[in-house]
């Protein structure tokens, strides 16, 4: 073998990632680098938008082979468990055993809240729809109202996966910025007499009930929409770890360990779809806005809601506590607390909201149970490992992806 | 699968009924496990315990639902988790 240092040289320098340096690629750099700035300096929802930021710059590294896309690669392993939804459902089996269901059990009408909030949803798949979108885009859309990230990324990953990456940073940047997206909205649609009601205790709960709900749930909600099955019966299941007083040692390991392993392989996996193919693109932009007005709208239609069950029953509910109907727990719960605090620093709405928060969380699941019901049929078909071989990466689209298998079938 | 704004509509309309449809079905399924099994109060302490934590913290009664919602913000935890037993000054 002859040795050529010019040659030598121009190929070490050729193979370097800066010679293959494209302007999509460092654009998603700054990209990233501004996500590591907001999770590390302004504290937004840090948890995740680190790992997703630092996910987005090894994705964007060229020739790391760190994109989901890179077959063989680290990262494309971690991104199976979001494409054949495995991390969400996991999520919820963490969200599960961290959450407390008694202020919903003291007071269940609060579920009507969660519901109320799911209205952000659908005026934002409407939205979706009439700026081009088509339904199973406009659905995996709509629900970055729902405020829950898992949730957001197993329908977009269903539904839509094309559209993943900037289906989960719109839902989890927003969801950072609840803090901030809610208070106009509440003090805007309430007065200053209603942000001062002030609930009752709330009436103490079974032990007994506490154990039977979870299972009650999965039973009745999972027969109505077979399709919520995955997310919510994991977060019954993670639940019951929690009251039923008999898996400690479960119920500490999803509560803590499994939640934060799988949270970094979540958000790596959803950093590393944020390739500047699929992220520099009209509709990245076009989701930011419809996720903003997701957020807003389920935050106006929980408030909104709250009146009208403030008016019912004689001004005893406070309409604050609707904000919380979103989900995003425990931080929905903790806004309204804030906002009732400043109007009456007596006030202490916490525990109330807490309800609406949680049944945000079922609500959410609901909805994406009634997306499923509708549409999952319809989603791209995910080819088997073996057929992959054959007929390469299917197509999003349902038709072009029937046409590539019968293509791959023909002889 | 092309759509068009009447279409979403629809789809609005009838998922929002679901939803509320669910949740109202949930609703009614807490009352009546509610109704069924009602909360029952825990046996109380051994008299010399119960007399020893009244001593302490008898007549503080607001101070102890101030420190148990801080408690209950900070640890992310249901106040039935815990008890204040004892309050003393520093």
């Amino acid at each position: 073998m002859e040795f050529s240092f010019s040659a030598s040289a121009t190929k070490i320098i050729t193979s370097t990632g800066f010679s293959n340096l494209e302007a999509g690629g460092m654009l998603m750099l700054v990209v990233a680098c501004v996500m590591l700035y907001l999770a590390i300096w302004k504290k937004f929802e840090p948890l995740l938008l680190l790992p997703i930021g630092f996910g987005c710059l090894l994705a964007n590294l060229p020739m790391s082979m760190m994109a989901s896309t890179d077959a063989g690669g680290l990262l494309n392993f971690f991104y199976q468990g979001v494409k054949h939804e495995i991390l969400p459902p996991l999520i919820f089996l963490g969200v599960g055993a961290l959450t407390d269901f008694g202020p919903l059990l003291a007071n269940p009408t609060t579920l009507l809240l969660g519901a109320a909030a799911q209205v952000g949803v659908y005026i934002t798949l409407i939205g979706a729809v009439m700026l081009g979108f088509n339904m199973l885009e406009a659905s995996a859309i709509g629900i970055i109202g729902g405020a829950d990230g898992p949730t957001s990324i197993f329908i977009a990953s269903k539904l839509a996966p094309h559209l993943l990456a900037p289906i989960a940073v719109a839902a989890y940047s927003y969801m950072a910025l609840v803090p901030l997206i809610q208070p106009p909205i509440m003090k805007l649609l309430t007065t200053e007499k209603e942000r001062k009601i002030k609930m009752a205790q709330l009436q103490p709960i079974s032990q007994t009930v506490k154990i039977v709900f979870p299972v009650v749930v999965t039973i009745v909600c999972c027969l109505m929409l077979p399709g919520v099955t995955p997310l919510l019966g994991m977060l019954m299941l993670g639940n019951l770890f929690r009251e039923s007083g008999v898996t400690a040692r479960l119920h500490e390991t999803a509560e803590t360990h499994l939640i934060n392993i799988v949270t970094i392989l979540l958000a790596l996996a959803v950093g590393s779809s944020m390739t500047a193919e699929s992220f520099l693109r009209v509709e990245t932009l076009k989701i930011i806005v419809l996720g903003l007005l997701a957020f807003s709208i389920a935050t106006a239609g929980g408030v909104l809601f709250g009146k009208i069950m403030c008016k019912l029953t004689g001004g005893r509910v406070n309409p604050l506590i609707g904000s919380a109907g979103v989900s995003a727990v425990p931080m929905a719960a903790r806004v309204s607390q804030k906002v009732g605090s400043e109007a009456d620093s007596s006030n202490f709405l916490l525990m109330h909201a807490m309800g609406p928060n949680v049944a945000g969380v079922i609500g959410s699941a609901v909805a994406a149970g009634v997306f499923i019901s509708l549409f999952g049929d319809m989603a791209v078909p995910e080819p088997h490992a073996a057929l992959e071989g054959i007929i390469g990466t299917v197509e999003p689209g349902l038709t072009s992806a029937i046409a590539q298998v019968a293509g791959a079938m023909q002889p | 699968m092309e759509a068009s704004f009447l279409e979403a509509v629809k789809v609005s309309l009838l998922s929002i009924t679901v939803i509320f449809t669910v949740l109202i079905v949930l609703i009614f399924t807490i009352k009546l496990l509610v109704k069924m099994i009602p909360y029952v109060a825990p046996p109380a302490k051994a008299p010399h315990q119960q007399s020893t934590a009244q001593s302490s913290i008898g007549g503080q009664d607001e101070h102890i639902a101030a420190i148990s919602a801080t408690l209950t913000m900070h640890l992310g935890k249901s106040p039935d988790e815990f008890r204040i037993v004892n309050i003393s000054k520093l």
